[in-house]
């Protein structure tokens, strides 16, 4: 096959209109932030489940902190009316994602899950990627990071622990979705069942503001849940077409 | 006027020496590095011969490595599982003792891993047995080694002795196999 019949091949797998729409899943996370309180403890499970190394107080205020989900807080108003907000933002999965165009090595991709991927081993460090995306969630790994005695025992043999010059971001903890689909396959059954899946966000959110799930089965909850009218997309104008839904009422 | 190449030959011959002093040390190297050094074939805190085991004595696998068809790991054998037949069986020979000694001293074996995966593979030897895929395929003829060889998977698909194994001899399996989603990234990498 020639160059470029592979070429048109790709061009007409992947730029036809409702290509997504033919994946297995289509995972979704929904996040209410009427009801976030801003309390990180999904920035805390994520860290723990996701082997995300602490970078230090010097690191950080250079800005080459990891968080794979980070609760950005919004000041309205001045004192004594001011109003708080908050917004956890994560990789958004999107499923136009300008981070896979650009990599070098397709390191990032999407998969038929609808998730945007990252191979770690793979990655050779360009951070294009970083450049690219408009929600500024992928983090580089500027150090081998290393976990003190006996810290290194609480890892998650489940993910691997990044090394120097790597790329990361949010996964919407795949591990946990594999190990699903495992129970799933062990129980004769092909699909995974709403609810089945939980990534470490969702599964600590004290006030239940997450919500995550697969969008292809229109009972889900997370399928409801996006079809609130209170929802929006972050930076939707960018047509990222993302797979994070935020819900908030606008005051009028 | 007669012009020699001798003079320049001689000037030669001590980088001649150097050359031949360096691959000569190559070769040693090399054959060194294959026979000495821990490799392939590691030797074990006990000589467990798996020929006598799985082979002559047709001990099935999962008799011992029970964990293979439940969890990503195949699980080696803790001492009081050698133990249940030992303590009957073949008591009197060496080995059998140093066997027992660990076991008196409540200690575990430190055997040597051989066959093992980087950590960005996600391997779990449960699909894999579920799907009736025969240890053989990926490990090797266990049954006729004395001491467990490195062994994987030729692309033709006969086990390659002191190879270790790589992500597209997983990847042809897969494909041959039509595995679902089986050349996916994230089926095989974490």
């Amino acid at each position: 096959m020639s160059l470029f019949s592979r070429f048109m091949d790709g061009w007409r797998k992947y730029r036809k209109p409702g290509y997504y729409d033919e994946f297995d899943y289509h995972w979704t996370m929904a996040i209410d932030l009427d009801k976030c309180t801003g309390c990180q403890a999904c920035m805390t499970a994520c860290q723990a489940e996701n082997n995300i190394p602490i970078v230090g107080e010097e690191e950080l205020a250079r800005g080459r902190e990891i968080q794979w989900i980070r609760v950005e807080r919004y000041w309205e108003g001045e004192y004594p009316n001011a109003k708080l907000s908050f917004i956890p933002i994560m990789c958004q999965h999107c499923d136009s994602a300008p981070c896979e165009t650009v990599c070098p090595v397709s390191a990032t991709y999407h998969n038929q899950d609808g998730l945007n991927t990252q191979i770690y081993n793979r990655c050779i460090g360009t951070r294009s990627c970083a450049v690219y995306c408009p929600y500024e969630v992928r983090y580089f790994n500027y150090y081998d990071h290393h976990w003190d005695s006996p810290l290194e025992q609480q890892l998650n043999p489940d993910v691997t622990v990044r090394g120097k010059g790597v790329m990361e971001k949010c996964t919407f903890c795949i591990q946990r979705i594999r190990e699903a689909k495992d129970h799933a396959k062990d129980d004769g059954r092909r699909r995974v069942q709403d609810g089945e899946v939980q990534p470490a966000c969702v599964q600590t959110c004290p006030s239940k503001a997450l919500v995550f799930g697969d969008r292809k089965d229109s009972e889900n909850e997370v399928s409801v849940a996006i079809n609130d009218p209170r929802k929006y997309r972050v930076l939707d104008e960018l047509n990222t077409d993302s797979s994070v839904f935020y819900l908030k009422k606008v005051d009028a | 006027m007669n012009v020699s190449i001798v003079p320049s030959l001689k000037k030669l011959r001590p980088v001649a020496m150097l050359v031949i002093v360096v691959l000569l040390g190559l070769v040693l190297g090399y054959w060194a590095n294959a026979a000495f050094l821990p490799g392939t074939s590691p030797e074990q805190p006990i000589a467990f011969s798996h020929r006598i085991h799985a082979g002559e004595n047709e001990i099935p696998c999962m008799y011992c490595h029970t964990q293979a068809r439940l969890s990503p790991s195949a699980g080696v054998p803790s001492v009081s599982k050698c133990v249940g037949c030992h303590l009957e069986i073949a008591t009197e020979r060496p080995q059998i003792r140093r066997l027992m000694s660990y076991w008196d001293n409540q200690e575990p074996i430190p055997w040597v891993k051989v066959h093992d995966l980087p950590d960005f593979v996600h391997f779990t030897h449960k699909r894999h047995v579920l799907a009736e895929v025969e240890c053989q395929t990926c490990h090797g003829p266990v049954e006729t080694m004395d001491r467990i060889r490195l062994t994987s998977r030729a692309a033709d698909g006969t086990a390659q002795a002191n190879h270790p194994w790589e992500m597209g001899q997983c990847l042809s399996c897969h494909r041959e196999n039509e595995v679902e989603n089986g050349t996916d990234c994230w089926t095989c990498h974490k």
